[in-house]
């Protein structure tokens, strides 16, 4: 891993508790939680149909889908209700300065 | 005899001492075809959707009907198969489309409602509403609760490979439902085998779906009618035979082995014996005796009100009865084979089954005497038609010189239209 791979997305002020963001990076969009603090990072496409989950609403660490209510662990990208069934892609992220950096794989 | 129903008026008049003169209303009213969907294909009793092997996979879908109600028929990733009805719970849309098809789910495309296969209700697009300048604007009330609105869900009976399904969540089960006089002939051709599907045939017969009934449960007119059967020896009226019914008459069975193909004088004299018609390819005659039948080589097996089974020596498959009106029903063959039956026996079920279907050698014949005769019922409604072959009871027989099967429906469909 080289230091290239973590982009710089967006401000940690921006990024709602409790709630879903989206931005864009590396030509993807990237949806952005915040939950007791921490910030997680999902690809923000629901892997069953062409919903965008920063569309959805999260709940505790579970982001459900507006369209379908499947729903995903955004810790892991685990599936844990249908229609969801495929993982979702997730990122690593860090914090530095105020800003959020999120490792592009 | 004029019998009052409820809604049915005026009244039908039932000539005699019960139901050997059957007034042509039973087959010409709009008020008796819906009271008839209503308690013989929605109420109190099984029909027929398909077969298992139709649906192999998980995920496997078969779109068919009960009475006029569009279902499918699903198999779901456990192996367990599900009837649910063709009709969004959201706006009442016949969301399916396809005859068949694989599905992880099912969605309607009108709102993207989608269901489990086993009909749960499992996603409602912008449920929680949609979120606006960091307000959400509206969604389904609080209080919605997708466990309440999921597809219809039909009860499922499966039983040697066959599936049927009901409406009725009390329904009888479905042992109980044939009885056990039919449900022995039931087992002889679904015996737990493994089937396989040689195809199907689809028409639409402009006729009253009970005319198909009667056709299999009058074996008087085969030896008559169909020219065929007649010429080339498959079905004589002289053949050993006996005729089977349920305790309420509402199922029958008609046994028959075939003779030796003498030529009595009784049916070479029938105008459909046609001593110089000979076949240019006589394979369609190389019927084979098979261990399973026992004695009859034909069985010619009807459930009521939605399904004739058939064993007609090596063809074998189910006709599905699908009513659309009063006058018309569409009739679906789905012919059938056994996975352990040999190349040769599958070659000589494929080549006899061009007796049946829309175009059949003998079918095609029924096809058009149940549209010709729907034609005279539509001519005169206020007539009956007579059914006294073999007297005016309704017994099982030895014989088939006899229209008992008929009678014993009509006694049954009276008993259930008349309450």
């Amino acid at each position: 891993m080289t230091e290239i791979d973590w982009v710089d997305v967006i401000a940690v002020d921006e990024v709602p508790e409790d709630d879903v963001v989206c931005v864009s990076a590396g030509g993807r969009e990237i949806a952005l939680y915040q939950v007791e603090g921490q910030v997680f990072a999902t690809s923000n496409l629901f892997t069953h149909g062409t919903a965008r989950l920063c569309d959805g609403f999260l709940d505790g660490h579970a982001i459900e889908c507006p369209l379908h209510q499947g729903r995903f662990d955004i810790r892991t990208g685990q599936a844990l209700a249908e229609p969801a069934v495929d993982p979702l892609p997730t990122f690593a992220t860090k914090v530095d300065a105020g800003r959020v950096l999120v490792k592009l794989g | 005899m004029n019998t009052t129903i409820d809604g049915i008026d005026p009244p039908l008049t039932w000539e005699g001492q019960g139901s050997e003169r059957i007034p042509f209303g039973v087959y010409t009213r709009e008020d008796v075809y819906q009271r008839e969907l209503e308690r013989f294909f929605y109420k109190g009793h099984w029909c027929y959707v398909g077969l298992e092997v139709e649906i192999p996979n998980a995920g496997d879908f078969k779109r068919t009907v009960v009475g006029e109600r569009s279902v499918i028929m699903v198999r779901d990733a456990s192996g367990e198969i599900h009837v649910v009805e063709n009709v969004c719970a959201h706006r009442g849309m016949r969301f399916c489309r396809e005859r068949h098809g694989n599905r992880r789910e099912f969605v309607c495309p009108y709102h993207q409602w989608s269901y489990q296969l086993s009909g749960k209700l499992q996603g409602v697009p912008l449920r929680r509403g949609v979120k606006q300048a960091g307000k959400v604007q509206g969604g389904m009330p609080a209080d919605f609760d997708p466990a309440e609105h999921g597809l219809t869900r039909l009860k499922v009976a499966r039983r040697g490979g066959v599936v049927f399904a009901s409406f009725d969540a009390n329904v009888e089960s479905f042992e109980d439902y044939v009885g056990p006089t039919i449900l022995e002939y039931f087992d002889r051709l679904f015996n737990g085998r493994k089937l396989k599907i040689l195809g199907y045939n689809r028409q639409r017969i402009p006729g009253n779906w009970k005319l198909m009934q009667e056709n299999i449960k009058d074996p008087y007119h085969a030896g008559l009618l169909h020219t065929w059967f007649v010429t080339f020896g498959l079905w004589r009226a002289d053949n050993k035979s006996k005729l089977r019914m349920d305790d309420h008459r509402r199922h029958a069975a008609m046994i028959s082995t075939r003779g030796d193909g003498g030529k009595s004088v009784q049916v070479t004299d029938v105008s459909s014996f046609k001593e110089s018609m000979k076949l240019q390819d006589a394979r369609i005659l190389d019927i084979a005796q098979e261990p399973w039948w026992g004695e009859p080589t034909v069985v010619m097996t009807t459930l009521f009100p939605s399904v004739v089974l058939q064993q007609q020596v090596n063809s074998v498959s189910t006709r599905h009865i699908q009513p659309n009106g009063h006058g018309s029903f569409d009739f679906v063959w789905t012919h059938f084979a056994f996975e352990d039956d040999t190349p040769e026996m599958l070659e000589r079920r494929l080549r006899q089954a061009n007796l049946f279907g829309p175009a059949g050698f003998v079918s095609a014949d029924d096809g058009e005497v149940i549209e010709f005769s729907q034609q005279g019922f539509e001519s005169k409604p206020f007539h009956r038609a007579v059914a006294e072959l073999g007297g005016r009871d309704t017994e099982d027989t030895d014989h088939m010189v006899t229209e008992s099967l008929i009678r014993g429906m009509y006694s049954y469909w009276r008993k259930v239209m008349e309450t």
